[in-house]
């Protein structure tokens, strides 16, 4: 099954997946087209139109342009995905994951699809990710392909 | 996706007895055609999925709870990417982060194998009034 990770370029996240026999979603193989596209002058900085209109599906005119960017390439992915993965407070999620309010849009994105979906804490101590884990584990094998 | 190559990032956890050089240095002895470049964590693989999928499976047979891997959107050695060419590494903190992790998740893959039972943890709250309150009357009296 197609799984969504959250944070959607996690290492952690996508090995467990792919460990536990499911095909990840990530942002990574999103921006390997992306960057392959001959339509994208310096990539992965600039957009296209039709990444514009795709942004538009998943939020208004009024959002601001960086979040409607990112949604326009994590919204596809909440559309394909038959399963998902939160991980919350990851303390890495600055940088180019670090929209606060996009990734919020895309857990609420998720919530609404109505799939399974696993919340977890990332792990602050060992017991903590065993139980990570664990759960994973669980929650994959739980999965009817 | 769509593609029919990628690019992988094979890391090894902090504690693994196995070498990037080393890991390369088998890379290179699997008959597999793919570009291997060594980096600080492991290596960055680059192929025909199908390549890549092979290569990735005979290396995790080493030492499969301490070696992990991650699909990449840059190729290896892009010059906006790489170092050499003084790119920028905007997702370096990121894998840093997480590759320090991986003891823990490791110690986590472990127990599955070993089939204990794993210890109850728990659920993070959100912090009191009262605790919220001491914390604000402590900072501005």
């Amino acid at each position: 099954m197609k799984v969504l990770i959250v944070p959607p370029n996690s290492l952690i996240l996508f090995d467990l997946v792919e460990r536990f026999g499911h095909e990840p979603l990530s942002v990574m193989a999103v921006l390997q087209e992306k960057i392959e596209s001959k339509e994208i002058e310096s990539p992965p900085i600039n957009v296209t139109v039709d990444d514009v209109k795709k942004g538009l599906k998943y939020a208004a005119i009024e959002v601001p342009s960086g979040i409607r960017g990112r949604l326009a390439i994590y919204g596809p992915l909440v559309d394909i995905a038959e399963a998902a993965i939160i991980m919350e407070d990851a303390p890495f999620m600055f940088g180019c994951v670090g929209c606060a309010r996009t990734n919020e849009m895309m857990k609420l994105l998720i919530r609404k699809r109505k799939i399974p979906l696993l919340e977890l804490d990332y792990p602050a101590n060992e017991d903590e990710a065993k139980a990570m884990v664990a759960q994973i584990k669980t929650f994959l094998e739980g999965l009817v392909k | 996706m769509t593609l029919d190559h990628e690019t992988r990032y094979i890391v090894l956890a902090p504690d693994c007895t196995m070498t990037p050089d080393q890991l390369v240095r088998t890379i290179h002895t699997i008959d597999a055609d793919v570009i291997v470049k060594e980096t600080c964590f492991g290596a960055v693989i680059s192929g025909k999925t199908e390549a890549v999928r092979k290569v990735l499976t005979e290396v995790r047979k080493m030492d499969p709870t301490r070696i992990y891997s991650k699909v990449r959107g840059f190729p290896v050695g892009d010059q906006r990417r790489c170092r050499a060419h003084h790119g920028s590494r905007p997702g370096f903190a990121q894998l840093e982060k997480e590759w320090k992790d991986l003891t823990m998740v490791e110690k986590g893959l472990q127990c599955l194998e070993r089939g204990e039972k794993v210890p109850p943890i728990k659920k993070k709250g959100k912090m009191p009034v009262k605790d919220l309150k001491t914390v604000c009357e402590e900072a501005c009296p």
